[in-house]
């Protein structure tokens, strides 16, 4: 008899963000499919129009990153025309792009993936979120995310022009640079900023690292893959956000090769599968193995912790000093369980945090020397940043006009798509035993695809925060034979 | 009295773009809803355009007595109907922008919210529109969605217009 087992957000979305679990003659898991929506279309949607639109128009795509498509459009945009933005405009993006990265981490941490920490991964789906956190750690926590959140917006709209959707990075630099009274402004946040991120770690320290089960859970073999790890590095082989090559490191954590972003059609290939429209990108000279980890397999993971992984450290001092710890803590590089995502993305919170302080005290960050004048005809250029959630390419060819002829991004999310289909399998299998499903499947299959922060329509479309979900389990001829539900 | 009227959405997603489209036709009516009486009795309304969800939604509805969501649905009618409903109604139905995957549901923002001491809208009220196609970028919206953007801005003028009367109802009886 076969079963089918389907994990579906029952509120929005039909038929999208769905899990489905056929279980073998043994009731034992024989294939889990997590099917993620993709909106289609948008290659073609900016065939002919101007290059200069494409760091506004793909803000669009994203309702929760538009900052990563920003940047990631406008450093493809520099690359078209050829043209290298002045030095302060370069700080300018990255500045703005550090106070979203505060934002983004903070939302993520607090509201998201926090919750199963701090109620626990037991707790009534009720409690596990925002709410329930400020009701057990104090009130005090709830006005200090709101204010981050509020800092965060503030930069951006100082330096993107706009609150929600930036507008001023175009190709060549900014549109406008920042007076003197707005840069004492943005440093007084900077270091409110470091302050919340240093709590923020703290605080995780005590419940999570102080909790031996939640350690336990962490690093339990449920989430654990050994795959390649990808990042952006600077010179130094440190992570970072906005600029530098991409390095992959193998699930041994030696470097397995390094690249300009102009080069990663030589080592990234797209799998495809015929149940999703979605598709799988690998190591291409690795090759695709199918669902599987291991160095023979071309897998690989671009969230927080392979940033880590994928590097030598962090730039700034605090950020290298939870570095050490984080990797002290789970028994050296690399570091293989996903759960560890979190407290590598509070890391990279620190990190940002330090960031937006370092390049907002540097001297030239106020100078009026933002633009370069494109003076080349366009041609074709790539553009590579780190979205939250993994590294974000923009591919454009152009006319000699600058009109877009062809497109082709691989967004965050995208490559992870191999890896979340592994956790949440995985999760499933240790779950569901000879035909009996244990009653937290709900709960750990959530927890191993949240790690990811997968961005499900990668646009404006937005799953309820609790991702509320349905098991329903069938047999042979269909007919349902249990019913679990989760509603936020 | 502070109104805000909320077009959510992706403009450049087909139907989704919907509730950007109904606002828009709001900004254009509002002048001959707010007269200069009106404002002069401190009634203010603003529209805005977000793609937004859960906290960065709650933000932009902070200092507001009311708000008007316009958003896009997913029900099993058919295309370009409309509905109307409170937040408080909202696990019944299940419109696009108001949670978000990557934080908290809206419901869950705005009790944070107040429970920092936020000054937020009692009253949130939703217009939505069922749509069709949500998955292919396009700026045109189908036919009964397009279709439906009159009656949708008419029924958001409606409630504004509602919500006024009835202020001053109130105030004249205190």
């Amino acid at each position: 008899m076969t079963q089918r087992i389907t994990i579906d957000p029952v509120t929005r979305l039909e038929g999208h963000g769905k899990i489905e679990i056929f279980l073998d003659d043994a009731g034992n898991v024989a294939n889990s499919y997590f099917q993620i929506p993709e909106l289609r279309g948008f290659e073609r949607f900016v065939v002919g129009r101007p290059i200069e639109e494409m760091p506004l128009l793909t803000n669009r795509i994203c309702g929760v990153c538009p900052e990563a498509h920003h940047m990631a459009a406008s450093k493809a945009a520099d690359a078209v025309y050829k043209v290298d933005p002045p030095r302060a405009a370069k700080m300018l993006r990255e500045l703005l792009y550090s106070a979203f990265y505060c934002t983004d981490h903070t939302t993520h941490f607090y509201a998201l993936g926090g919750p199963d920490f701090v109620m626990g991964p037991d707790a009534p789906v009720a409690e596990r979120n925002i709410l329930g956190v400020i009701h057990k750690v104090g009130l005090e926590i709830g006005g200090k995310v709101i204010q981050m959140r509020k800092y965060g917006h503030t930069v951006v709209e100082m330096l993107g022009g706009r609150k929600v959707h930036p507008c001023s990075s175009i190709p060549g630099g900014m549109t406008k640079g920042i007076t003197e009274e707005q840069r004492k402004e943005i440093e007084e946040m900077g270091h409110w900023a470091v302050d919340f991120a240093q709590f923020s770690l703290e605080l995780f320290n005590e419940i999570v690292l102080g909790n031996q089960a939640y350690v336990d859970l962490i690093l339990g073999d449920v989430y654990t893959h050994h795959t390649y790890y990808m990042g952006l590095v600077d010179e130094n082989n440190k992570v970072n956000f906005y600029d530098g090559k991409v390095r992959v490191v193998d699930p041994n954590g030696a470097e397995f090769i390094k690249y300009e972003p102009k080069e990663y059609m030589n080592h990234i290939a797209e799998h495809v599968e015929p149940w999703t429209y979605l598709k799988f990108p690998y190591l291409k000279n690795i090759g695709w193995k199918g669902f599987v980890d291991g160095i023979d397999s071309g897998v690989y993971m671009a969230t927080p912790l392979s940033r880590l992984n994928a590097s030598d450290g962090m730039a700034t001092p605090l950020a290298q000093e939870e570095y050490d710890r984080f990797y002290k803590t789970l028994g050296g590089k690399p570091v293989h369980q996903r759960l560890a995502t979190h407290w590598a993305r509070l890391i990279e919170l620190l990190y940002a945090a330090e960031r937006w302080l370092e390049l907002v005290t540097d001297s030239e960050i106020t100078s009026p020397n933002v633009h370069t004048k494109p003076t080349e005809i366009p041609t074709e250029g790539i553009g590579i940043v780190e979205a939250p959630r993994g590294t974000l390419t923009h591919h454009y060819w152009t006319d000699e006009r600058g009109i877009v002829t062809r497109a082709n991004l691989i967004v965050g999310t995208t490559n992870n798509y191999a890896p979340i289909q592994m956790s949440t399998k995985k999760a499933a299998e240790s779950l569901i035993k000879n035909g009996v499903v244990n009653e937290g499947l709900l709960n750990m299959v959530e927890m191993a695809f949240r790690a990811y922060d997968p961005c499900f329509g990668c646009a404006t479309h937005s799953l309820p925060g609790q991702m509320p979900l349905e098991i329903t389990i069938r047999d042979a001829d269909g007919n349902p034979v249990e019913v679990l539900k989760q509603f936020c | 009295m502070k109104t805000l009227v909320v077009g959510l959405g992706n403009p450049i997603l087909g139907d989704d773009g919907v509730g950007w489209r109904v606002a828009e036709e709001v900004r254009r009516q509002l002048i001959s809803i707010l007269t200069p009486a009106l404002k002069g009795a401190g009634h203010t309304v603003d529209v805005e355009c977000l793609s937004l969800g859960g906290l960065g939604l709650m933000e932009h509805l902070i200092g507001y007595q009311r708000a008007i969501l316009v958003d896009s649905f997913k029900v099993d009618d058919d295309p370009g109907s409309i509905l109307i409903l409170k937040l408080s109604d909202l696990p019944n139905y299940s419109a696009y922008h108001t949670a978000s995957a990557h934080d908290t549901s809206l419901q869950n923002a705005i009790e944070l919210g107040r429970t920092m001491g936020a000054d937020l809208p009692e009253d949130v009220e939703i217009v939505g529109i069922s749509t069709r196609r949500v998955y292919d970028f396009s700026e045109e919206l189908s036919q009964p969605v397009a279709d439906a953007v009159p009656f949708a801005a008419r029924i958001v003028t409606d409630l504004i217009e509602q919500v006024i009367k009835r202020a001053e109802e109130y105030q004249r009886q205190e």
